[in-house]
C-alpha cells in the first residue's frame, strides 16, 4: 500500500479547500476498481454536488473522506487533516448511505449515544431535532419511524458536531416528492455561512437546484468538475427545420457558428449567440426552409452530464 | 438455574423407585444452602459459558447488523476508542449477571431446605466471593471469543451459530477423543472448556464425568494454569478483534 497523508495545516490559518484529493483509488481486487484516480477540491462554504449513476465510486469515496476505508493510493486531505483522525471527525457531520441507529432507542436517546462518542454536550440535541423538524417524534423508537424521518434523524445526527464540513450520501433516497423539497431546502440553509456541504447523489436534476460546483464521477473517475454554467453548454439555438440536412449546411456556413447537432432526427442544436436568432431564422426562411420551432436550449445537467461520459467514452 | 436446581429438584421429588438407593440424600444435599456456591459453579462452564459466547456475539455483532458502527466510528473517537469502551461496558455488565445467577440459586437452595424442612446452613463469604470472581473469569473468556467471532464474521446469526458449534462440538469432540488420542489430549489443555472446569474443580465443584451436557472427562488443569488460559483467551480474542476492527474497512450497512 502506498497511500500517503498530507501533512496537517494549521488551524489558525483559513483552508480555501476543505477537501483535497490527489489520485485517490480503492481497488478491491485487480478488476475491482471502486475508485480510480480521483482528484476533486471543495471550496470552503460551498455546496458542492457529488454524481454520478450507481456504482459511480460516490460512496467508496465518501468512506474515505470519513476514514471508515482506506484508499489503495492517492493522498486526501479533509479541513487540512488526516481523514478518520479524532481531530478532522470533531469536524466533519457525515450522513453515510441508509441512516442507521439502534432500533430499540428513542430517536433523542439515539443521539445522545453519539453525543458521548463525539465528547459534546447534550444540549446540541434540542436545536438540531427542531432543525429536521423531529422534535415531536424524538421520544418514539427509532424503529417505528417511517423512511422520511429516518432521513432526518441521520441528518440531526450528522449536525450534532455544528460541524464544518457536512457529508450527505443521497439524503433524498426514499423520500417521497414534498419530503426531497423539504431536504432540499433543508441542505440549502444547512450550507450557509462557513459550512461546507459535499451531497451526492445519481439524480442530477436534484443537484442543479441545491448546488453550487458539481462533480461529475463516472466508473471511479471524475470526468469533469465545475459550476453549472460550466457543464452546461453555453447558450444554444435549438431550430426544427424542414429539410434539417439543408438547414445545418446554410448555418454551419456561417460566420462565428460553432458546434451544429442533428437530434431527434429534425432538430438542431447550434451553438451560437442567441442575438444570431432573427439572421438565421431569415436565412433559412429565404432559402425556402420551412422552420417550426426557433428559441433558446438550455441543457439541463443531466444531457451534459450524457454528454460528457459519452465523449469520456464510458457506456460503450 | 434450570439444570442445577429446578430439574435436579424435580427428580428429587419425584418417584425414587426410579434410582439408585441413597440417591435421594446425595440430591438433596447438593441442593441445599451450604452447598450452593458448588452447585452453581458446576453449571458455568457449559451452561454459563455458552450464554457468555451468545452475549459477547450480539455485544459486537449487533452493531455490523444493524450498521451503527458507521455512525461510531465517524464521531470523534478512533475505533480502538469506541472498541475499548464496548469491552470494558461488557466486562461490567458480566459482575450483575453472574450476581444475579448467585443470587437466585442462593434463594432456591434456601426455599428447597425450608420445604424440605433441612437446615439452613451458609457458606463462608469468601467461598461467595471466590466463585463469583471464577465464573466472571469464564464468562469473559467465552464472551470474548463470541467478540472476536462476531467481528470476524461482522454480524449475529453466523457468528451464533459458529460459536456454538466450536463451544458445543468441537470443544466437546476433542476433550472426548483426547483420551484416546495423544495430539488431542495435549490440545485439549488449550481449550476454554477445559480451563472453565479445572478452575471451579479446584474450587470444590462437583464436575459431572458421565456423558451429557455440563460433563467434562478430561485432565484438569492446575488453578494458577486455568486461571492465566482463561486470561489468555480474553487478551487474545481481545487483541485479535481490536486489530481486525482497526484495519479492516467499513463498508456498507448489514
Amino acid at each position: 500500500m502506498n497511500f500517503e497523508y498530507t501533512s496537517i495545516a494549521r488551524k489558525q490559518h483559513a483552508i480555501s479547500f476543505v477537501i483535497e484529493t490527489n489520485g485517490l483509488t480503492k481497488r478491491y481486487r485487480p478488476d475491482v476498481v471502486a475508485v480510480n484516480g480521483l482528484d476533486i477540491r471543495v471550496k470552503r462554504g460551498e455546496v458542492y454536488g457529488f454524481v454520478g449513476p450507481n456504482g459511480a465510486g460516490k460512496t467508496t469515496t465518501l468512506r474515505i473522506l470519513v476514514g471508515l476505508v482506506r484508499p489503495t493510493s492517492g493522498s486526501c486531505e479533509i479541513l487540512g487533516g488526516k481523514p478518520g483522525s479524532p481531530d478532522t471527525l470533531s469536524r466533519v457531520g457525515a450522513l453515510i448511505e441508509t441512516p442507521a441507529f439502534y432500533p430499540y432507542l428513542s430517536g433523542r436517546d439515539n443521539l445522545r449515544v453519539l453525543s458521548r462518542l463525539a465528547g459534546i454536550d447534550f444540549s446540541r440535541i434540542e436545536p438540531v431535532l427542531e432543525e429536521v423538524e423531529l422534535a415531536g417524534r424524538a421520544d418514539d423508537r427509532f424503529k417505528t419511524y417511517s423512511l422520511g424521518m429516518k432521513q432526518r434523524l441521520g441528518i440531526a445526527a450528522a449536525m450534532l458536531k455544528d460541524p464544518e464540513l457536512l457529508i450527505l450520501d443521497e439524503p433524498t433516497n426514499g423520500l417521497d416528492p414534498a419530503g426531497m423539497v423539504e431536504m432540499r431546502q433543508l441542505i440549502r440553509q444547512l450550507g450557509h455561512g462557513d459550512r461546507t456541504v459535499l451531497i451526492s447523489s445519481h439524480l442530477m436534476g436534484e443537484l442543479e437546484q441545491i448546488c453550487d460546483r458539481i462533480g461529475i464521477v463516472k466508473d471511479g473517475r471524475l470526468i469533469k468538475e465545475g459550476t453549472l454554467e460550466e457543464l452546461r453548454h453555453g447558450a444554444r439555438l435549438r431550430i426544427k427545420a424542414s429539410p434539417v440536412d439543408r438547414a445545418r449546411d446554410l448555418i454551419g456556413a456561417l460566420e462565428g457558428v460553432g458546434e451544429v447537432q442533428t437530434v431527434e432526427g429534425d432538430v438542431l442544436l447550434v451553438e451560437v449567440g442567441l442575438s444570431r436568432s432573427a439572421e438565421i431564422n431569415r436565412l433559412l426562411v429565404d432559402d425556402g426552409i420551412e422552420v417550426s420551432e426557433l428559441c433558446a436550449a438550455q441543457d439541463s445537467l443531466e444531457s451534459a452530464f450524457l454528454s460528457l461520459t459519452e465523449e469520456a467514452g464510458f457506456g460503450k | 438455574m434450570l439444570f442445577s436446581y429446578l430439574l435436579p429438584y424435580f427428580a428429587f421429588t419425584s418417584d425414587s423407585n426410579f434410582r439408585p438407593r441413597g440417591l435421594d440424600k446425595v440430591l438433596l444435599v447438593e441442593l441445599l444452602p451450604q452447598n450452593f456456591v458448588n452447585n452453581i459453579l458446576a453449571s458455568f462452564p457449559f451452561f454459563g459459558g455458552t450464554i457468555a459466547l451468545i452475549i459477547g456475539v450480539l455485544f459486537l455483532g449487533s452493531e455490523y447488523s444493524w450498521g451503527t458502527l458507521t455512525y461510531a466510528f465517524t464521531q470523534r473517537a478512533s475505533r480502538l476508542k469506541v472498541f475499548g469502551g464496548k469491552m470494558a461496558a461488557l466486562g461490567v455488565v458480566l459482575v450483575p449477571f453472574v450476581a444475579l445467577v448467585f443470587l437466585f440459586a442462593f434463594f432456591a437452595s434456601l426455599f428447597i431446605a425450608v420445604r424440605e424442612g433441612q437446615a439452613v446452613e451458609l457458606p463462608p463469604l469468601w467461598q461467595v466471593v471466590r466463585a463469583l470472581g471464577a465464573c466472571w473469569l469464564i464468562m469473559a473468556a467465552w464472551s470474548s471469543v463470541g467478540v472476536m467471532i462476531a467481528v470476524l464474521s461482522r454480524g449475529t446469526a453466523l457468528a451464533i451459530g459458529l460459536g456454538i458449534i466450536y463451544a458445543l462440538v468441537i470443544e466437546n469432540v476433542i476433550t472426548v477423543f483426547g483420551k484416546q488420542i495423544e495430539l488431542l489430549s495435549s490440545l485439549s489443555k488449550f481449550l476454554v472448556r477445559t480451563s472453565g472446569y479445572s478452575l471451579i474443580y479446584s474450587l470444590g465443584a462437583t464436575v459431572q464425568s458421565e456423558a451429557g451436557p455440563g460433563s467434562f472427562f478430561g485432565d484438569y488443569l492446575s488453578v494458577a494454569r486455568s486461571c492465566a488460559m482463561l486470561g489468555g483467551f480474553v487478551v487474545l480474542a481481545l487483541v485479535i478483534s481490536a486489530a481486525v476492527i482497526r484495519w479492516r474497512d467499513v463498508v456498507g450497512n448489514t
